[in-house]
């Protein structure tokens, strides 16, 4: 076996310390050590780093801990129940969502059935008389005939000298 | 240290189904399960939390805000993980955030703070003295400042690797990345460790 220091093999080492290394790589980095001073030194290092961690002890857990998870809890049930709520009844009656159901239904039904009718666009106003009945069309050409004999009166008028 | 992985593996998938059975039946509205889940890994998580953030307020706090996420995502659940892989992942996710974030930084607790860890001793006549308290106090500050020191996703592996005995595959799953970049942020982190706790040897 090749010296994982040198070969640079990083896990090796580590591996063969935290005992992840399958039986067959343990035994073989457990040869190599016997004659590897450097590997015994990395060995022995990190025995001792893990060592040093293990006298880390955290602080426990506050005796409250428990009390103010359950209380954050019951917070957020009791916010969810205010919203909830008063839909609840509506929720709870099973007859509710099916007559809802049914209504929606009933409601897509009727408006495939009879469409909602397409009110026509409106032709632009103008002056085409194609479409109008024939006595308007008499009223109209008196109007403009008497719009011309009031036009002429009133050039004729302009046309005189003032005194 | 040797002995955890081989010995952990037979016990580990009993757990496992345990937890997603109790986390399965938090879904179902059944609230006990949650107490077992909270009494079972509550101590884990918590200590986990103040390694990461070194402060317990603050690890008290981010843990009261693992579990509720869990209570809240119990409609949602799906056995597709570990359960402790879910809940870690969770808690990695809310430590990086508050790290990253910088507003715990100033509630950081003084290296002579009493809640630093330093085990009270009940029997008297095996009370440190005076001076084995300071020289173990002193020891456990340089250990709180070498891991502290260690890049957030260095220090994440090696906490999980360390005090909660994952494996490889597990730490990659929670910190989303390969098992190869897992070994390789634990052979850093360690030799960071080695070099700046050799002198404790």
């Amino acid at each position: 076996m090749k010296c994982p220091i040198e070969a640079r093999q990083d896990g090796e080492l580590l591996g063969y310390c935290d005992g992840s290394l399958s039986a067959e790589r343990k035994a073989a980095v457990a040869a190599h050590l016997q004659g590897c001073a450097p590997c015994q030194e990395f060995v022995a290092r990190q025995s001792m780093v893990w060592e040093a961690m293990d006298g880390w002890e955290p602080p426990s857990v506050s005796a409250g801990f428990d009390r103010r998870l359950y209380q954050r809890i019951e917070q957020e049930v009791s916010w969810w129940d205010l919203l909830v709520r008063p839909f609840r009844p509506l929720l709870t009656r099973r007859s509710v969502p099916i007559a809802a159901t049914s209504l929606l239904v009933l409601v897509a039904g009727l408006m495939f059935q009879n469409p909602v009718p397409v009110t026509p666009v409106k032709p632009p106003k103008s002056a085409q008389l194609d479409g109008l009945p024939p006595d308007q069309l008499e009223h109209v050409a008196d109007e403009m005939e008497l719009m011309r004999e009031f036009n002429r009166l009133v050039r004729a008028d302009a046309t005189e000298p003032k005194m | 240290m040797s002995e955890r992985v081989n010995k952990g593996v037979g016990d580990t998938a009993a757990v496992l189904d345990y937890d997603v059975e109790l986390m399965l039946r938090v879904k179902e509205g059944d609230g006990a399960s949650f107490d077992a889940l909270l009494e079972k890994h509550r101590s884990s998580v918590v200590h986990f939390l103040y390694r990461m953030v070194q402060n317990q307020a603050v690890a008290e706090e981010l843990a009261q805000e693992v579990f509720l996420r869990v209570y809240r995502s119990r409609s949602t659940y799906e056995a597709t993980a570990k359960f402790t892989t879910w809940l870690f992942r969770i808690a990695t996710h809310l430590a990086l955030n508050a790290l990253r974030d910088g507003k715990y930084s100033r509630f950081e607790e003084r290296l002579d703070d009493d809640s630093s860890g330093m085990p009270v001793r009940q029997v008297s006549d095996r009370r440190p003295s005076v001076e084995q308290s300071m020289l173990h106090r002193a020891k456990m500050d340089e250990i709180r400042r070498a891991i502290g020191a260690l890049p957030e996703k260095q220090r994440a592996a090696v906490l999980m690797h360390k005090y909660e005995e994952m494996e490889y595959s597990q730490i990659a799953k929670v910190l989303s990345c390969s098992e190869s970049a897992v070994k390789s942020l634990l052979f850093r982190a360690y030799e960071a460790l080695r070099a700046r706790l050799a002198h404790m040897a």
